[in-house]
């Protein structure tokens, strides 16, 4: 912190300080306090701390012109609006000078919380928060503090005891701001707990996507075939939302009594069908679109409420605290629905990411496994290429307080369960890729790696059953007939390579060996074929779909 | 061997000239006749692209190998000697009409690659031809349609990498003036068409109606010819499946723009439903890309700014050249704004009306004070504006600028009302409110443009509802961009403002953005990408609708409109058509089988609609993969691929 003195010091130097320009100073570097708020401050003595960026700025305005001029740099000319004609390393260096204390001003007015967790086993953990950190990067944070096995499930939950609501931070969120949005008086608390609907739509995409289907099938979906959805709904252009509808209740404002509705999701918001219309899309009525408000699970309201059941859910903005007029207060049937319409509207609150601008490129998501963790935090890739630019010191009230400086020095060791033989991933090179990095490995082990199963069931798959009476067909291959395209290599410049990743089956698979796959002449002049023709496909799982295609046309011929 | 006589017509001798007998055997080869046939006819020119049509068997013969008695060619048969490429009138997504010459001998899939190529769209395989819409006609309006014309620019046959110059631009636009014009046509968006134009186009009104334009697409594995398309007839080109592989701004500049303007017609036609809200953003987004358009090229470099070291380059580079001292302790404060206004919060009854008071705007929220000379005392009240609603009421009509805040606190929603005395103080203080809402500060860089959008939508009031001009500079006519059932609901000036507030959100976007912003909507748009055929399914005895999109079949109830059930592709085992009965049968797993029969298209349309999402779904193994032409065929062209 000399150094910062120093060049304070320098650059009121140079600026000819006036009165004006102190009190101007004072006030930016009043900004700097730490925002106290009264969040659970763990210790006395934080407040009785004064802020280390605020002395020096005192110092400085209350001499009018020092001259402590750093040997390593001359000295600009004092009026700086007559500069030196010939030195441009001057002019470098004070470039560099005016840059580190913009950038060291900049870092002085970051807001830092004091955030108390609660465990699950009651006791509590104390930790500070700055306003540029993710949930991301703080439960990464916790993931050292605590013995917890690390994995995707865990989540940073907030709760409301007035409202009676709960909910999950997404990972790409900052956190100091919903924590900041709470009153002085608050009771709500902030719990590190595991959840399992944090990630459910990326380990069962089917529950939400494939809703209508009957529940057996959704229970016995391929793994395969899981992927695929995923692939088809967060991995294009835009991510696609679920196409939820059904009747739900509302309260009705200001009202105590709860009307039953016909609700559908779109990503623009949530509709209902008014009354006596059908539900196309005309005819929908906005109830809310996702700009401003997040979605709350809401306990017990049938006691508090009268709500017919206790599935409840609210849309609110963050800021709301209390009850009030402007919060949408829904209710479900029965559980499932709850989740499926908690679980959409969070997806839809992700598809309304911002589009690629220069700081967050537009990325492919990587297939499968990985691409839950990177979806929820489209947003925090902004963050963190910034900071590439901006390393962050220590924050200044380290000293005082027990937790150490939130840079997490080594993402949490992956857990590999079943990967015996894997290698662990290597470290990441640097800090920053490493917060970048942090991402994926939580995510790795929950995901249901793609069991060695798989690979035994493939050969029966593979083998052409005997053509179907029809005519001429071959067959397409459940899921693989479909490969989903590979990540663009191209559009992941941030997202790190997911350290230890459950990697797609193997791409040969065994069974590819011994099917007669390339020696075949492209003629076909076998016995013309009947009239009536299908086309068909199998499966470009091993790589080269023509010559898969090539070995199930002559099967089909050595059959006739 | 006997020698006998074939005859064969020859355009150039002239549409009345008889035709032209040459004296061949049974074992010349094609190639031998067209040799005859160059001679005999005496004229000097390039004969290469010419080829012999069969008329009578509907087939070209373009081996040259083979001999007639191969082909099937013996004295009764009329041959056709005439080019391979002929002029083709292409009315393109963007509504304009291009001539240029395609390939008639070619599978059509082949000749849209050829065109694509000539107009710069990447991945043609998404694309096809349709046959336009028989007009009820009497209207002469062929004469009037302007015709941008490309039929002097080569068609390469060839699969090198097309020259593309510095700004994007394919080399071979540049040979003249007009190819260049047709460029920009084809790469930048049209102007919003007049509401007339919009009123006067066809919209379907019923899925069954949505149904008829898929009965319209040609076979792409059979020639143009052979489809009976003649010299110079019309073809829509049309993105057909909806699955837009691999979409880089930079190099899509044409594919990005056709498909903003097909998306853009879908909307405006009502091709694809959407809700009020929807149609409110899409018509903020469209008058935004109209504007951006004028100023802003698809693929210039986006602001350097997106690098902080550079940006505090230029910042430091703007502090050296001023470079005093207060200047920049300025630039790092927040600048503010003071003024009278006027505040009324409904929700107080203490207030009653608008009352004036001093306003001061800064960093994020807004103070008021009594008077100016209190401005230094403790504000009567301070609000962050901090993720709050901020929406417009405004009316030029009546001077009426009011900015209505909607202000969260923890408990609840402040209503709070702000009266600008004009057009200037509303803009600042708008662009201020809106730039807050969002988190960011007066000293956002984007505050001086975001004022300027502001005026410019002020102007769009100003400008006279009812006239019909296209998009001029500033002001526009609402109706223009939104579907005629939004211009029947609203008038032009209750649009205006719930534009404007869609606006908003969008007015910041670059053309590209705003471009891509624009067709993810219409992507989530939950009836995307889905094309309709009424059939009817084996056993059934109604007409039902089928739905075919990228991942799924979908069955649905054609009076109601309901989705029965839903097939999704990846549970697919096979399918088959049965040429003869014209019925497609598809095999699911778990021993699920459908059959049904098309009713308003032929089955091959069908039939291909389903490989060839089969196929688009194959792509992508590696970026630069050649289109696998074959499997393309293979999996759409029925028997004739076998």
């Amino acid at each position: 912190d000399n150094d910062l003195d120093a060049l304070m010091a320098d650059l009121m130097a140079d600026l000819d300080a006036t009165e004006k320009l102190a009190a101007e100073k004072k006030a930016a570097a009043k900004d700097p306090h730490p925002t106290l708020e009264n969040l659970h401050l763990p210790s006395p003595d934080h407040a009785s701390v004064p802020a280390p960026p605020l002395p020096p700025a005192h110092r400085a305005s209350s001499v009018p012109v020092p001259t402590p001029v750093p040997t390593s740099a001359p000295a600009p000319a004092p009026s700086s609006s007559t500069n030196p004609p010939s030195a441009e390393n001057e002019e470098q260096a004070k470039a560099d000078k005016i840059k580190l204390a913009l950038e060291k001003l900049k870092e002085a007015k970051v807001k830092k919380l004091v955030v108390k967790v609660e465990m699950t086993n009651g006791s509590s953990k104390t930790l500070m928060v700055d306003e540029r950190q993710t949930v991301r990067d703080v439960l990464d944070n916790l993931f050292e503090k605590t013995h917890c096995d690390c994995n995707v499930d865990w989540c940073l939950y907030e709760t409301n005891p007035e409202l009676q609501t709960e909910r999950g931070f997404e990972d790409h969120e900052n956190l100091v701001e919903p924590l900041s949005a709470w009153t002085r008086d608050s009771e709500n608390k902030v719990l590190f707990r595991e959840q399992e609907d944090k990630y459910a739509v990326f380990k069962n995409p089917q529950n939400f996507y494939l809703w209508k289907k009957d529940k057996k099938a959704l229970k016995d979906m391929k793994d395969k075939d899981k992927e695929l959805l995923l692939e088809e709904n967060f991995c294009g252009s835009s991510i696609i939302v679920p196409d939820l509808e059904g009747a739900l209740y509302l309260k009705e404002d200001g009202k105590k009594s709860w009307k039953q509705r016909y609700f559908l999701l779109r990503a623009s918001g949530i509709y209902y069908v008014p009354k006596g219309k059908t539900k196309t899309s005309r005819d929908l009525v906005s109830l809310v679109n996702f700009d401003n408000v997040n979605v709350y699970y809401a306990k017990e309201y049938k006691a508090k409420y009268k709500a017919p059941t206790d599935f409840c859910f609210i849309l609110k903005h963050p800021q709301i605290q209390k009850e009030s007029q402007y919060i949408k207060y829904l209710c479900c049937d029965d559980h499932r629905a709850m989740t499926l319409w908690v679980t959409g509207i969070r997806v839809a609150k992700v598809s309304k990411a911002p589009i690629s601008s220069p700081l967050t490129p537009r990325t492919r998501i990587s297939r499968g496994p990985t691409a839950h963790c990177v979806v929820f935090s489209t947003g925090s890739r902004c963050t963190r290429t910034t900071r590439l630019t901006q390393p962050l010191p220590p924050p200044p009230l380290m000293d005082v307080l027990p937790p150490p400086p939130p840079d997490p020095v080594m993402p949490p060791p992956p857990p590999l369960p079943n990967k015996g033989g894997l290698p662990p991933p290597p470290p990441p090179s640097s800090v920053t890729k490493n917060r970048g990095g942090a991402l994926p490995p939580a995510p790795v082990e929950d995901f249901p790696p793609p069991p060695p199963l798989d690979d035994g069931e493939l050969p029966p798959d593979f083998m052409p059953p005997p053509p179907p009476a029809a005519g001429v067909g071959f067959y397409l291959h459940g899921g693989e007939a479909l490969p989903p395209p590979p990540p663009d290599p191209v559009g992941l410049p941030l997202a790190p390579p997911p350290p230890g990743p459950p990697p797609p089956p193997p791409p040969p698979p065994p069974v590819g060996a011994p099917a007669p796959r390339p020696v075949l002449p492209a003629k076909r002049e076998g016995p013309a074929p009947p009239k009536r023709t299908t086309p068909g496909l199998s499966a470009p799982s091993g790589g080269d779909f023509m010559s898969e295609l090539m070995v199930a046309m002559q099967k089909k011929r050595v059959q006739q | 061997m006997a020698v006998w006589d074939l005859s064969v017509m020859v355009e150039e001798l002239g549409p009345e000239a008889p035709a032209l007998k040459v004296s061949v055997t049974s074992d010349l080869h094609v190639g031998g006749v067209i040799l005859k046939i160059v001679q005999k006819t005496d004229i000097k020119k390039d004969w290469s692209d010419h080829a012999l049509w069969w008329e009578q068997k509907q087939q070209w013969l373009l081996k040259p190998a083979w001999t007639l008695d191969k082909c099937g060619v013996h004295a009764d048969a009329r041959l056709c000697f005439t080019p391979q490429h002929k002029p083709l009138r292409l009315g393109l997504p963007n509504g304009a009409t291009v001539s240029l010459r395609a390939c008639f001998s070619s599978p059509v899939f082949r000749s849209i690659m050829g065109i694509c190529r000539l107009l710069n769209i990447r991945h043609p395989e998404e694309l096809s031809l349709l046959r336009p819409a028989e007009e009820k006609k009497k209207k002469k309006d062929t004469a009037q349609e302007e015709l941008y014309d490309l039929t002097g620019v080569p068609l390469s046959a060839g699969l090198g990498a097309v020259v593309t110059l510095s700004d994007g631009m394919p080399a071979h636009f540049a040979e003249s003036p007009e190819a260049e014009a047709v460029y920009k046509m084809l790469s930048v968006s049209q102007p919003a068409p007049a509401p007339e134009t919009i009123n006067k186009l066809y919209r379907p009104t019923s899925v069954v109606e949505k149904a008829q334009v898929n009965s319209r697409w040609l076979d792409s594995s059979r020639s143009l010819l052979q489809q009976g398309v003649q010299e110079n007839s019309k073809l829509l080109l049309r993105f057909k499946y909806f699955s837009f592989y691999d979409l880089v701004p930079k190099v899509d500049v044409v594919r990005l723009t056709q498909l903003y303007e097909q998306a853009r017609w879908a909307v405006l036609l009502e091709e694809i439903e959407c809700t009020e809200e929807e149609m409110m953003l899409f018509a903020a987004l469209q008058y935004h890309i109209g504007k951006v358009s004028l100023t802003e090229a698809l693929v210039t470099p986006s602001p350097a700014m997106d690098d902080l070291d550079f940006a505090l380059q230029c910042l430091e580079v703007k502090m050296d050249g001023e470079s005093s001292g207060v200047d920049m302790l300025e630039s790092m404060t927040a600048p503010q704004l003071h003024d009278y206004l006027k505040i009324f919060r409904p929700k107080r009854l203490t207030l009653k009306g608008y009352k004036q008071f001093w306003f001061t705007f800064k960093d994020m929220s807004i103070s008021y004070f009594k008077s100016k000379e209190e401005s230094f005392r403790e504000p009567i009240q301070q609000m962050n504006l901090k993720g709050c609603e901020v929406t417009p009421d405004v009316s030029v009509a009546n001077q009426k600028f009011c900015i209505k805040l909607l202000i969260p606190e923890p408990d609840g929603m402040n209503e709070v009302c702000l009266r600008c005395e004009n057009e200037q103080q509303y803009s600042n203080w708008m662009a201020a409110c809106r730039l807050a809402s969002k988190g960011k500060t007066l000293a956002d860089s984007s505050y001086p443009s975001e004022v300027q959008s502001i005026r410019s939508f002020l102007a769009m009031q100003r400008s006279v509802p009812g006239s019909n001009d296209a998009q001029t500079d500033e002001s526009i006519n609402t109706h223009s961009l939104v579907s005629p059932r939004y211009q029947k609901k609203y008038k032009a000036k209750q649009l205006t403002p719930r534009i404007l507030e869609s606006y908003q959100n969008v007015a910041q976007l670059s053309l590209t953005d705003a471009v891509q912003r624009f067709l993810q909507i219409w992507q989530a748009l939950p009836d995307f990408g889905v094309s309709y055929f009424v059939v009817r399914f084996k056993g059934c005895r109604k007409d039902e609708v089928l739905g075919i999109a990228n991942n799924r079949l979908i069955r649905i109830d054609l009076g109601v409109g309901d989705v029965v059930k839903t097939w999704r592709y990846n549970t697919m085992k096979q399918w088959n058509v049965n040429w003869d009965i014209r019925q497609v049968a598809i095999e699911f797993n778990g021993n699920v089988n459908i059959a049904f029969s098309c009713l308003t298209a032929d089955c091959k349309i069908v039939h291909e609609y389903i490989g060839g999402y089969i196929f688009m779904s194959t792509r992508g193994k590696e970026p630069g993969e050649t289109l696998n032409e074959e499997l393309f065929h293979k999996l759409t062209g029925g028997h004739e691929a076998l």
